[in-house]
Parts: structure tokens; sequence; C-alpha cells
């Protein structure tokens, strides 16, 4: 359980990203996060692995004040959480197996690191997280020759092999086209709900929120202004959210 | 995707790349066994350590009267001979190497007569510059004239095979395209070639001064001029205010050649 | 001021629609005097005549033709002193390298998070890249006494820090977004880089490598000069001696060494890039 009381979180240059934020989230849920850009979404998810560090207020996942966390008690969290990114942040001159088993390093003894050596074991994880995302038998192909799709779905699998309980997913579709997203969107549902893992993503497309999140919760001038079921969005919501209405920009048109 | 592949049988299949593994490895013990055959360790002298200790105490204590010395000695006519010998190597190595680049590029001449051309800066090329040093001291005598022909001759190698390759690379459209405009044949060479060339050339020949500096002090070794002999004859004699004085100068200059060299050529490749 | 400017300045074009356009001062206008200078100054300073160049410059060539034919009898003893050279310059090379790697690391832009170290590190590297090879060489003729040894340490510490500077510069530029990704997993940065950051590089790395073992190799033969090991000592020698076709059977063996190992390393380099 993610539990988020009175957060602040105030950039070294004055910027105020969150203003006081409460919220909870429980394990296993599908949760979108939207809101104009600038509005603070980005800030919410990354406080949550602490990749940003939080100001004031008080952060606790799974009964652990996470601001309190530092160097190894801090890495060995993480662990638990994994993250997906807009730019899918692969090393794309390398294979997708080798991008996938990045995420067992973290286990790994530095010198079993350093010479890559990964157990049997590391790599059935990794190709089975590559199954899970239908794209097993890309393992050996290098991730720059496949689609922006494909590799978006090398990224999510790379945190499925970390074997987390919750992923952040920054804005997991916006580079991609509208039917590549759903592919993609359809994949964090189903390894949401086939491994219980709570998913939470960063979402610039509204229709694509509302039709895979269960829950949304909308952002603006980091406060939460809205946190329910999707199914209870309704436009003059919507418009609260961005402060006016929706543009084509808005939606993904799928 | 007609059969499904399975995860274990994925597993299988990993490219086990036994060839490029069993070459490296085998390169390695091949080289270690080399090593071992071919390098003697004579052991360590401790006097050593003392030697390194008084090179780096000798640059917080040096010798003032030299560092700041006029005249011949002093640290800084040593440093400007050095830098003379370095830019007058590089500038002879650059107007040489213009010809022999054009001479030498495909687009310009035919094929065969551009292999004589590289096989000729291959030779060129290969050679250290000491050797080059060592056969110009008989030519001109000791001192900073034969560091400069050293210098020219060894900087030809490296300059023209740059050249050639930023030759080879004209955009023969801009050509073209002067030529429809009605440009008669030396205008085409100064709007359509000069334009291309000049940047990469300058950037060639600066980062060739650069490496000349650096140069120019182990000529002083083989006797051809500049900062180098002086600053050997110091370590080797263990007058240490002197190398302290000598090092400093050699570490500021250098250090402001680089800064400059960098500074200047990327000025030139983003076109300010 | 103002008439000189006007004189230097490139005539004004005036456009099909009466338009007159003023061309930018052209930089030539300023370097080539500079230039100029320069030249005449440093060409009095380094005693620098053609007329010397004309008179003696047929004895360069004198020792050209006293070359030939090389005495290729010789070779028997080039051998050995050559492949001391290319062992030393290999494992030189690689040892070097190697230590680059960790000393980049701490150097670069984005992978260490305290500037202080960042900058010590910086410093006394690039004071250390200042530092001529043959310094290097005498400091640990010092140490280690003459021989291949003194040549392959000089080697590798000379290696060590110009791959660094060129390493960190890649480091730099590299890709930040993998070493985020493997950093929010949980990894630490020291892994993060390792498998974030090195598996875009190592193309890279290796044709520097290259690089700097080609130019180890010339550099070897300086070595020799002043009796760190290798083929150096050996030209020395004979150029003493004047044993002309004796030196070009050295610099015979030098030449095809030299070629057959660019080509290799093109070869491999255009393989990995």
């Amino acid at each position: 359980m993610i539990k988020f009381e009175g957060v602040v979180k105030t950039y070294p240059n004055g910027v105020q990203a969150l203003k006081g934020v409460d919220l909870s989230i429980e394990q296993g849920e599908f949760v979108c996060i939207i809101g104009l850009s600038g509005a603070g979404k980005s800030t919410l998810l990354r406080s949550i692995n602490q990749m940003h560090q939080i100001t004031g207020g008080k952060l606790i996942v799974d009964d652990v004040d996470v601001s309190t966390l530092k160097g190894k008690d801090l890495r060995r969290f993480r662990r638990n959480i994994g993250m997906v990114f807009q730019s899918f942040n692969l090393v794309k001159r390398t294979t997708v197996i080798k991008n996938v088993l990045a995420a067992r390093v973290a286990d790994m003894p530095l010198w079993k690191s350093l010479l890559g050596l990964y157990t049997k074991q590391d790599k059935i994880i990794a190709l089975e997280a590559l199954d899970q995302v239908g794209i097993l038998e890309k393992a050996y192909s290098r991730a720059d020759q496949l689609s922006g799709g494909q590799q978006q779905r090398v990224a999510l699998a790379r945190t499925v092999a970390q074997q987390p309980k919750i992923i952040l997913a920054d804005e997991p579709v916006a580079s991609l086209d509208p039917v590549t997203s759903q592919q993609v969107m359809s994949d964090f549902v189903k390894i949401n709900k086939a491994l219980n893992i709570t998913v939470i993503a960063n979402m610039h497309h509204v229709d694509i929120a509302l039709k895979y999140a269960s829950r949304i919760i909308g952002v603006k001038e980091g406060k939460i202004i809205y946190d329910g079921p999707s199914l209870k969005v309704t436009n003059d919501i919507l418009k609260e959210i961005y402060g006016r209405e929706l543009s084509d920009d808005d939606l993904m048109g799928a | 995707m007609s059969t499904k592949i399975t995860v274990m049988e994925q597993l299988k299949n990993e490219p086990k790349n036994w060839g490029i593994k069993s070459i490296l490895i085998l390169g390695l013990i091949f080289i270690g066994y080399l090593g071992v055959t071919y390098i003697n360790y004579n052991g360590f002298t401790e006097f050593g350590l003392t030697v390194m200790w008084n090179i780096s105490k000798s640059i917080i204590s040096p010798n003032t009267a030299l560092l700041f010395g006029e005249g011949k000695n002093g640290v800084l006519y040593l440093i400007t001979e050095t830098a003379a010998i370095a830019f007058l190597g590089t500038i002879i190595g650059t107007i040489v190497s213009i010809p022999i680049a054009f001479m030498s590029s495909r687009n310009i001449v035919p094929g065969w007569m551009a292999n004589i051309g590289v096989a000729f800066i291959t030779v060129v090329r290969t050679f250290p510059a000491v050797v080059y040093g060592l056969m110009f001291i008989r030519v001109t005598g000791p001192g900073a004239f034969t560091g400069v022909l050293t210098l020219a001759v060894a900087s030809i190698g490296m300059i023209s095979k740059l050249f050639i390759e930023v030759i080879e690379d004209l955009d023969p459209g801009i050509i073209e395209a002067l030529d429809a405009t009605g440009c008669n044949g030396i205008q085409k060479v100064q709007y359509g070639i000069v334009p291309q060339l000049m940047g990469n050339f300058a950037s060639t020949a600066i980062y060739r001064f650069e490496i000349n500096v650096k140069y120019a002090t182990i000529l002083g070794m083989v006797g051809a001029g500049g900062i180098g002999a002086p600053l050997i004859f110091a370590i080797t004699a263990y007058r240490w205010a002197d190398t302290g004085a000598l090092l400093i100068g050699l570490i500021i200059f250098v250090l402001i050649v680089e800064y400059g060299s960098a500074k200047i050529r990327k000025k030139l490749a983003t076109g300010e | 001021m103002n008439k000189i400017k006007k004189f230097f300045l490139p005539k004004p074009i005036v456009l099909g629609n009466g338009k007159v356009v003023q061309p930018a001062m052209s930089p030539m206008v300023y370097v080539i005097p500079i230039l100029l200078v320069l030249f005449f100054y440093s060409t009095s300073l380094t005693g620098f005549e053609i007329g010397t160049l004309i008179n003696r410059g047929s004895k360069f060539f004198d020792i050209l033709v006293r070359m030939f034919p090389p005495n290729f009898g010789y070779f028997g003893k080039v051998w050995t002193p050559m492949v001391v050279t290319l062992v030393m310059s290999v494992v030189g090379t690689l040892a070097g390298a190697a230590f680059s790697i960790p000393a980049a690391y701490l150097s670069s832009e984005n992978m260490v998070k305290s500037p202080a170290v960042k900058l010590i590190v910086r410093s006394i590297m690039s004071v250390l890249r200042t530092i001529p090879l043959l310094v290097l060489v005498i400091l640990f003729l010092n140490m280690f006494g003459a021989g291949a040894f003194t040549g392959m340490v000089s080697l590798g510490v000379f290696t060590f820090t110009i791959m660094t500077k060129m390493f960190y510069e890649l480091i730099d530029t590299s890709d930040m977004g993998p070493f985020e990704a493997i950093e929010s997993s949980g990894a630490s940065r020291v892994k993060s880089f390792w498998a974030g950051i090195m598996p875009q590089l190592w193309g890279q790395y290796i044709s520097i490598l290259l690089y700097n073992f080609e130019m180890n190799i010339r550099n070897a033969a300086i070595l020799g000069y002043v009796g760190a090991g290798g083929i150096g000592i050996l030209l020395n020698d004979r150029l003493g001696w004047r044993a002309y076709p004796e030196v070009a059977m050295i610099l015979l063996v030098l030449l095809v060494s030299v070629y057959m190992i660019e080509n290799l390393s093109r070869y491999i380099r255009k393989r990995l890039l």
C-alpha cells in the first residue's frame, strides 16, 4: 500500500511541484494520473521510488517511511518498484535479452554483474517476462531493430523481470501511435491482473487513461483535485482538471 | 508466429558466441605468454619513489629565477621556442600537404595516381618523428631548425591523410549549382570548394599543432631544440628546482594549447 | 578606422530587387596577417633558413640513397626487438585502457554526483596528461631499470591519461536513459553504469583503444632511444654507426608491422561501428 500524507516537493529553484498531496493506493490497483504538463504528475510518480526526493510530509510504502531511506536501504526498497519511461530507456545497441537482464543486476554481487555472469534462473526470469509481453521470439534481436511498441514492451518486460510489487509508468505511450498504444496498454492491464502488481501511470491522453485505468487521479497545480473511479469521470471534472475544454491534443483518438 | 516458441526452447537458442569468446581468451593468454617471455621484470628500485616524490615536490617549490628568468635559459624563452618550432612545423607541414592531398584524392586525379599518393603518405606516416629527427640532425645539425624540419615531415602523413578524407567528401552538387549560374573556374574554386574545405583544413592543422607541441618536447631528446632537452637534463642530473620550473611552464603551456585548440575547433565545427 | 574597415569589407552586393546586402567581413582579414607575423617571428627564433635547407637538404637524400639496398640479412637481429616493441605496446595499451574506465567514470559529468570528486580527479588527470612521455620514461627508468618493463609501464601510464579524457567525453555524451532505468530498479550507480552506459560505448571504447595502440607503436620506437627496450635501441645504435642498409632494414620491418596493424585495426573498427 502506498500512502501520501501531506507530501510537499519544492525544487531547489523554488518551484513548488507538490503542494500537500494526500493519497492512498492499495496493492493491485491500476491508477492513471492525468493533468496538464507541469501540473506535477511526473514529480508525484517519481517521488514514490524517490527518484525525486520529497521535501515535506510523509510518504509510506508498505509500512516504510520512504523519505528517510538512503544508500543501500533505498536501493533495496527500489527493487520492489519497476519503472517504465516515455522514451523506453533501452540500450539500443544491445540485444533485447540483455536489456531485460539488466533488471537483475541489482540483486547480483558486483563482480558477477561486471563480468555479465547471469545465472540460468535469471535468464529464465527474463525470458518469462518477455513471454508475458508477447515478444519472446525477439529475445536475441538487437533492441534498435524493434518497432517503438515492441521496444516499450521490452522495457515493460525489464520491469517485470525485476519482480516488483509496483510499476510506475511515466507517459508510457506518449511516443507511440494510437494502435500500438492500445496494445501496450493491454499488456499493462494483463500484468496488473496476472501478477497483482500495482500499476501507476502518468497519462497525457485522457481517453486512453479512462479506457484502461480503474481509478483516475486528476492533478492540477501540485494538488489532487479528483480521485475516483474512471467510470465517474465527467466532462465537467475533466474541464476542471485541464482548466479548459479538451482539445484533440489531449485525446489519442483511439 | 504459427508455432509459438516456449521459454525453455528459447533458453537453448541463446547464441553462445564460442568463436569470439575463445578468440578473446586465447588472445589474452597468448599476450600474457609473450609478455612473460619477452618482458623481463628486473625488480623495483626504491630510489625511483624518491625521484617521483622529488618531481612532485619540485612543482611546488620551483626555481623561480629560472621560471621567471629572461634570456635564452629562461622558461619563457624555452616555451616560446617550443611553440615556434611546433607552429612552423605545422605551417610547413600543412602547406606541403595541400598539393599532396589533392594529388591523392580520387575525385580529383585518376585512380592509379591516387593510389601512388596514398602509398607514399602511408610510408611517410609510418615512421615515428624521432626517426626523422635522427636523420635531419645529420643535415642541419642540432638546434631548433632540425626540430622544425622534423615536425614538418612528421606532420605531412597525418595532415594529408585527413585532408584527403575532406576532399573526397566534397559535395559535387555545389559546384554543379555554381556551374549552372555561369561561374568561371576561379569563381567555382572560390565559392564552391574553398568554403567547404577551409574549416576542416584549419581544424586539422590546429589539431596537429596540439600534437606537435607535445612532440616538440620529445624532440629535445635528439637535440632538436625546445624545452625538452633542458627538462630531461634537469631530471637526469637530479636538479629538482629546475625540473619544477620547467615542468610548471610546460604544464601551463600545454593546458593553454589544449584549451585553445578545443575552443577554436569547436567554433569551426559549429560555425560560431 | 572606418576607412580601413571599408577597405577590408567585401563589396556590397546589389540584389535584383534593388536591395543592397553587405557580406560579412571574412575572418581571413585578420587571420592571415596574424599567421604571417607569427611565421616570420618563428623563423627568426628557430634559425630557419631556406638557404641551409637548399644547400644541405641533399644530405637527407644522401642518407636515403645510402640505405639502398637494405641489408636483408639483418632481419634475424631485428625480429626479436620488434616483437618486444609490439608486446610492450600491446600490454601497456591494454593495462592503461583498463584503468581508464574507472578514472573516466570518476571524471564524467553525469556519473559522479559530488562536484568535488569530479573536479579533483579531472584536475589530476589533466596535469598528468601534459607530462611528456619521455619524463614518464625517465621516472620509471629510475624505478625499474633499463628494459622493456619500463617501456611497458610508461606506455601504460601514458595511455591511461589520454584514454581517460577521450572516454569521459564519450560518457558525458551518452544516453542517460538506460542508466536512469536501471538505477530506478535499485542497482547502485556503478552497476547501472556498467549495465546501462558501457554497452552503448564498447564499440567506441575499442576504437579509441586501437587508436592509442597505433600511436603507442610509434611511441615505442622513441622509448628504445632512452633505453626502455624494443626496436628504438637498435635504430639509434645503427644510425650512430651510420650503418644505413641496416637502418633501412629496421625501418622496413617497422613499416610492415605498422601497416599490418593499421589495417587490422581498421578492419576491427569497421566491424564494430
